[in-house]
């Protein structure tokens, strides 16, 4: 066949290596370990009564049009928010970059003065939605 | 070039397997067609060409984004990955959406092979480097970096190879680990609430669609979908113990997991889904054979010279 006895120990060998790191990936990773961290996909439990937050940005251009700051606008997608958002928290002017990046993509339209990151709060109730939701501002930046 | 190989059985030795290494090795190199890794190979860098442009999109987006958003993951500190730069995006997007239809072809299976591994691994560290991991590739990735590793193949081959047999169970032991190791994460980080508590609500609220909505109102209906879809998940290795006629059915069943997925709260899982054809006799699938059988039927039919008329003198 065509694998002689080198070739057979080194896929073995690789075999072994590549199953070995994603076992400790799934046992002590975590995402930052890709591309063998955990399959944690929706992996966290939730409560019950506890309300699902939905992460939206919003941002006002120099005309004082407000718009949501959307993927396509600005770069980020809603779970890279949530990811970095106690790094946003921390230092507000971070969404200064998202502001440059819109002005890069569309150098034609008002420049980006204010952008804002709310949560929206869905009220849940023994596992079903109550219908009543909030909206909670974490964090904000002007120029 | 592919070596010659045998061209009858898909076990590589003789006579009966020896013990449990001996059959674990014939196991992890049981061979397999070319043609199906020709027809493999086709379908994953025709599946790049779409990903770049649809599926992985955020990508492309971060070649505004400055790079002080960008937050490298371990291996990205530790290997020499450049930061994403405009330039740097640039060069893996138009990279790969040269590259991947060449290769596609089957032609220098590994001179294009490497390159088209190392700018996707980088395409992923950009996806994945920005506050989120996505966790639908692993096996699809595995596939990329073996695929260079069996060199050439051609469509309709049956010739059998080992290394082909190794790659393909690699990639296959990925796709069912995605399943099988993703229970065990969500032991992990959800604990054995994970089965009663609202994880699903918590997806269908965030992404839920007109199919999936309705079950919001039924808490029963929630719980018993995740138990059933962390059975699916421990289950799965099963796959590896059938008879090979009803491997195909489990395959199915799979893929009508992810289709509900999909209607549910719009998670295709796309590149594990790409990665899983590796269990299916995909030498089977020949369009372009198939066309060119029937043109040339369609062409033969025409050049056949018209049947003399013989007019009876009545």
């Amino acid at each position: 066949m065509d694998v002689g006895t080198v070739g057979r120990r080194v896929r073995v060998a690789v075999t072994l290596v590549l199953a070995a790191a994603v076992f400790y990936g799934t046992l002590w990773g975590d995402d930052d370990d890709f591309p063998v961290g955990p399959f944690r996909m929706y992996s966290t439990s939730r409560e019950l009564n506890e309300p699902v937050g939905d992460t939206q940005m919003y941002a006002v251009n120099a005309d004082g049009e407000e718009f949501q700051f959307t993927e396509s606008l600005s770069g980020m997608r809603r779970a890279e928010l949530e990811g970095q958002l106690d790094k946003f928290e921390a230092d507000p002017d971070r969404l200064a970059y998202l502001a440059e990046s819109y002005h890069d993509r569309y150098p034609q339209n008002p420049p980006i003065d204010r952008i804002r990151i709310v949560i929206e709060w869905i009220e849940i109730h023994d596992g079903v939605p109550t219908g009543k939701s909030s909206l909670e501002e974490v964090v904000s930046w002007q120029r | 070039m592919a070596e010659v190989t045998s061209n009858a059985e898909p076990t590589t030795e003789t006579g009966p397997p020896r013990g449990l290494s001996d059959r674990s090795m014939r196991w992890l190199f049981s061979a397999v067609p070319l043609g199906r890794v020709a027809a493999f190979r086709t379908l994953a860098y025709l599946f790049i060409v779409w990903d770049v442009l649809v599926y992985s999109e955020a990508a492309r987006l971060k070649s505004t984004v400055p790079t002080e958003l960008y937050v490298p993951l371990n291996i990205g500190q530790i290997l020499p990955f450049p930061e994403p730069t405009t330039l740097v995006v640039h060069v893996c997007f138009w990279g790969l959406l040269i590259l991947s239809p060449i290769a596609a072809t089957g032609v220098f299976p590994r001179l294009l092979g490497w390159p088209i591994f190392l700018l996707y691994f980088e395409w992923m560290l950009i996806f994945n480097s920005y506050g989120k991991v996505d966790h639908d590739r692993f096996a699809f990735l595995v596939a990329l970096a073996l695929l260079p590793t069996i060199g050439r193949a051609r469509h309709g081959d049956k010739t059998m190879s080992e290394k082909a047999g190794w790659a393909f169970r690699v990639i296959q032991l990925a796709v069912i680990a995605t399943y099988f190791l993703a229970a065990w994460a969500k032991l992990r980080f959800g604990g054995l609430e994970w089965l009663w508590g609202t994880s699903l609500t918590w997806a269908i609220l965030r992404r839920g669609t007109e199919w999936s909505d309705w079950m919001l109102d039924h808490v029963w209906l929630i719980k018993t979908s995740q138990v059933g879809i962390i059975t699916f998940e421990l289950m799965s290795p099963i796959i590896f113990f059938v008879k090979d006629r009803f491997r195909p059915y489990i395959v199915g069943y799979f893929y009508l997991f992810h289709l509900i997925t999909w209607l549910a709260i719009t998670i295709s899982f796309a590149p594990h889904l790409i990665a899983m054809t590796t269990f299916l006799h995909l030498e089977r699938v020949r369009p372009l054979h198939w066309a060119k059988v029937g043109f040339d039927r369609v062409r033969g039919r025409q050049r056949r010279p018209v049947e003399p008329v013989t007019e009876s003198a009545g």
